[in-house]
């Protein structure tokens, strides 16, 4: 069975995944903001001949071009999602399927990326794809796993139909708060563990962390519909365990260059990517307090990140903690 | 097989003799068919049941469980029905095993048939023309008998038009109701809902509905014949077989299908606490996805729209059972009341006597009209997008081109279903005097018991006053804050809470429930207003648990906080 896919965002990700559906078999489109640009400066008019081929898949810069597949990926910064889902909400209706591969919340008040396509597309069969997954895997077809999250039994199925393959197992769950959530607080954890990397914590000291953010992730989670057990799969501690194990996460280059001193603007310089998990780590810190969650891992990140402890102080302050029963 | 006794439910509700059939005329609304399609309607029913539990090989599984269940309810029922029908379950779990598959259909066909027999209701147009003139009429005479004399005389007695208020969305759902199915899903906090809720669509000339209605309120012989005569079905809570819940929702959605305008309430049963529903599972309200997406793939396109309603009371007829049951935490195992308010003739005079007095005892609120899958529509019913372009509901249940029914997926739209119309509920409440009343009282009782649970509070009757003057100044307070919640969207102000100065508010309140509830709820004494029932304060002032922290003062806040937790909790 084929597919018609489209994928939103022409970034490594965004690529990845219209390589590895294309490689299926799938009839594949990938609209990109950067073939717009190209198109309209090149011709400087519109034409209708906006699509390009390019390997093995089509590449447009119309989101009018992605009405007629059946099964959408957004694959775009987490704060771009709102913009890019009502501009291509404009050409969807109640048939198509669209799974995110975004990672964060919105706002201050957390919102999934899910509840901000659902606010902005008639789109009601939605998913969010998330795990150890990165974007070489996809093209290199290297194992690798995913979860997806859906209350729509299809969406998983069509994911499957899409991008599995011997070397992809994707799961499913219905827990979409779960995976989004895990998913968000996995790049916060990163970034707290790249830290303590950077300041030479040992494996022990980095496991300590890790579970304990997770434990943090999953109270968080709860207080935003998240079932705790889906913390434990692949959007949750297999996600971090891929980051720690190294997959050039940009979310552990930052927490080094922080740990080594540097300001955050030199260190996302040096991370080189959009990080998701320095203004999430505010957020959460901001949110778990009002909530009266207790949440000390995002509270310490965010005063790291915003310079107003040291790094050394924050691990102590970690450490000084009460402890409790697990 | 024989062996099925006549009478296998117990007490037929009466009907009218058939002299001169009614012939229904193209104009009037579906259900004036019901009568001429029902024998059709329960052979489809039938027909669908017996053949998916055939063809998936679950007929002796069906009939060993619905005869095991009913082998039990009888059993522990000991009544007339247990004398004849418990014979012919346990002969049924006897020979389930020996018989041959024709068997087991024919004995499964039989049951489901009864079943269905059962729960089917009938629509008279002459009950039907004769409530909607004289019901009124009754109801005026008994609230006032000296109106009588002139409410028989008006087409709409004045008196009940003043004691009820209808608004929201009713030209648009008029218009609806002639290109599809209304499914209308209300707040539930009295038996008198479905009822009133009638009355109100009578008079705004929206159609009459199917509902279903549990056994026990046709208990009270008038009631029933007029529930069951207007298109009623009946359900039985007490049939714990999986058999039964699966005729009531097959009926249910064939009906849907049908194009018979519905009643559903979502949160299943009576709001115990006061509260406005939140967690609804919306049980048979379900079905009507499954209807969209049968008609769907059968290229029938007839559009579904869901109505959300709230029925706001000043008063509640059966508050002081429904709170007592909550305090209790009996809520499950008296899931059935049986002995409360509404079955009492004695509280019906009373309650209706004391609303003779006032006016704007109930809003009905008719939420904006929205699709299977929670999409606005516009005024001819079309879906729209989130940007306000028009989409087919059609789509929602296609994929790959193909229309589809699919149990899994259905099941996740009602989900969101449920979420989206517990959201609208919240945003159709209409605050009601009493209500807010009564949440300043409780809140005052909150604040001065600091560190004690509930209970601890339900205590302290008579021994928490607020001054007259401080009790104005934070019922106007509180009022702004919901007019203002009003502007933004959210909730509602009754039309006496828009108009009148707080003096008058808190006056209209105790007025209300003085001389209707057994006990005082709130008293003047001197300058000060005592809280002699703690728990009807905490019943009515509920309505206002999810906007508590956003209409308190900076001084209350750590009391609204508390209040909005108890909300979260139950």
């Amino acid at each position: 069975m084929t597919l018609r896919v489209g994928v939103v965002g022409g970034g490594s990700f965004g690529r990845g995944i219209a390589t590895a559906a294309a490689r299926a078999g799938n009839d594949v489109v990938l609209w990109s903001r950067s073939a717009q640009t190209a198109t309209s400066t090149t011709s400087g008019v519109r034409t209708d001949e906006s699509s390009v081929t390019e390997s093995s898949f089509r590449t447009s810069g119309e989101l009018s071009a992605l009405a007629g597949t059946e099964l959408i990926f957004v694959a775009v910064p987490s704060p771009h999602v709102r913009e890019v889902a009502r501009a291509l909400g404009a050409h969807l209706d109640g048939s198509h399927l669209v799974v995110h591969v975004s990672r964060g919340l919105i706002g201050d008040e957390l919102r999934t990326i899910t509840r901000v396509l659902r606010e902005e597309t008639p789109v009601v069969r939605l998913g969010a794809l998330a795990g150890p997954l990165v974007a070489e895997a996809l093209l290199a077809g290297t194992p690798s796993g995913a979860v997806v999250g859906s209350l729509f039994p299809e969406v998983g199925a069509a994911v499957r139909t899409a991008i599995a393959g011997q070397t992809l197992r994707i799961y499913t769950t219905d827990d979409v708060a779960g995976v989004e959530v895990a998913s968000a607080l996995v790049g916060m954890i990163a970034l707290a563990a790249g830290f303590a990397l950077g300041i030479g914590a040992g494996p022990s000291a980095l496991a300590v962390l890790c579970t304990r953010g997770i434990a943090e992730a999953q109270r968080v989670g709860a207080r935003l519909g998240a079932r705790e057990r889906t913390f434990a799969g692949l959007s949750g501690f297999g996600d971090l365990v891929a980051a720690v194990a190294g997959d050039e996460r940009p979310e552990i280059k930052l927490g080094r260059a922080l740990a080594q001193g540097k300001t955050l603007a030199e260190a996302g310089h040096a991370a080189g990517a959009y990080i998701e998990g320095v203004s999430i780590a505010r957020r959460v810190a901001a949110f778990a307090e009002h909530a009266k969650v207790d949440a000390p891992i995002a509270a310490t990140t965010a005063a790291v990140v915003d310079g107003r402890l040291s790094p050394r102080d924050a691990v102590m302050s970690l450490m000084a903690r009460q402890v409790m029963t697990e | 097989m024989k062996l099925l006794p006549t009478r296998f439910l117990p007490e037929r509700p009466m009907r009218l003799p058939r002299l001169r059939p009614y012939v229904p005329q193209p104009t009037d609304p579906p259900i004036f068919w019901f009568n001429s399609e029902r024998d059709d309607i329960v052979r489809e029913v039938v027909r669908r049941i017996v053949e998916s539990k055939a063809q998936s090989g679950r007929m002796e599984l069906v009939l060993n469980d619905v005869a095991y269940h009913e082998a039990e309810r009888l059993e522990r029922q000991r009544d007339q029905e247990s004398r004849e029908s418990l014979g012919f379950w346990r002969g049924v779990l006897r020979r389930v095993g020996r018989m041959s598959d024709a068997e087991k259909k024919e004995t499964l066909r039989s049951i489901t048939e009864h079943m269905v027999r059962d729960i089917a209701g009938n629509f008279d147009a002459r009950v039907y023309s004769f409530a909607t003139k004289a019901v009124p009429k009754l109801l005026t005479g008994v609230m006032s008998p000296s109106k009588l004399h002139t409410a028989l005389r008006e087409e709409h007695p004045k008196a009940l038009d003043d004691l009820l208020i209808t608004e929201g969305a009713i030209d648009k759902l008029q218009n609806l109701a002639t290109k599809g199915t209304l499914v209308f899903v209300p707040t539930h906090s009295s038996n008198l809902d479905s009822i009133v809720l009638g009355y109100a669509l009578m008079r705004e000339r929206l159609p009459p509905v199917s509902y279903g209605a549990g056994k026990n309120l046709f208990t009270n012989p008038i009631i029933s014949f007029f529930m069951h005569n207007l298109g009623a079905y009946r359900l039985d809570r007490r049939i714990k077989a999986a058999l039964y819940k699966d005729a009531l929702k097959t009926y249910s959605t064939v009906l849907l299908e049908r194009g018979y305008h519905s009643l559903f309430f979502p949160g299943g049963t009576r709001s115990r606490s006061g509260l406005i529903e939140q967690h609804l599972k919306l049980g048979l309200a379900g079905t009507a996805i499954e209807a969209f997406a049968r008609n769907q793939t059968r290229s029938i396109e007839r559009p579904l729209w869901f109505v959300p309603t709230t029925i706001n009371y000043a008063l509640v007829l059966e508050a002081e059972t429904l709170i007592e049951d909550h305090l209790k935490e009996q809520g499950k195992a008296r899931y059935i009341i049986e002995d409360d308010e509404f079955s009492s003739i004695d509280r019906w005079v009373d309650f209706f006597r004391k609303l003779s007095h006032l006016s704007s005892a109930c809003v009905i609120r008719f939420g904006e009209p929205m699709d299977p899958f929670c999409n606005a529509v516009d005024a001819d019913g079309h879906s729209l997008a989130p940007d306000g372009r028009k989409i087919e509901a059609g789509s929602y249940v296609r994929h790959s081109g193909q229309a589809s029914v699919d149990a899994a997926r259905d099941a996740a739209y009602t989900t969101m279903l449920g979420e989206a119309i517990a959201d609208r509920f919240l945003r159709e409440t209409v605050i009601m005097s009493t209500q807010l009343v009564a949440h300043v009282l409780f809140r005052a009782i909150v604040a001065a018991t600091p560190g004690t649970d509930l209970f601890g509070r339900m205590r302290h009757k008579g021994d928490i006053a607020m001054p007259v003057d401080r009790l104005h100044a934070e019922v106007g307070e509180a009022r702004d804050a919901i007019l203002a919640l009003e502007r933004s969207g959210f909730v509602h102000g009754s039309p006496a809470l828009q108009r009148d100065p707080p003096e008058l508010i808190v006056e209209r309140a105790l007025q209300f429930w003085t001389g209707y509830h057994t006990t005082p709820v709130a008293t003047y004494v001197g300058a000060e207003v005592v809280c002699e029932d703690p728990a009807l304060l905490h019943y009515y002032g509920n309505r206002l648990v999810p906007f508590a922290t956003r209409i308190a003062p900076e001084n209350l806040a750590a009391a609204a906080r508390e209040i909005a937790h108890m909300g979260h909790r139950s």
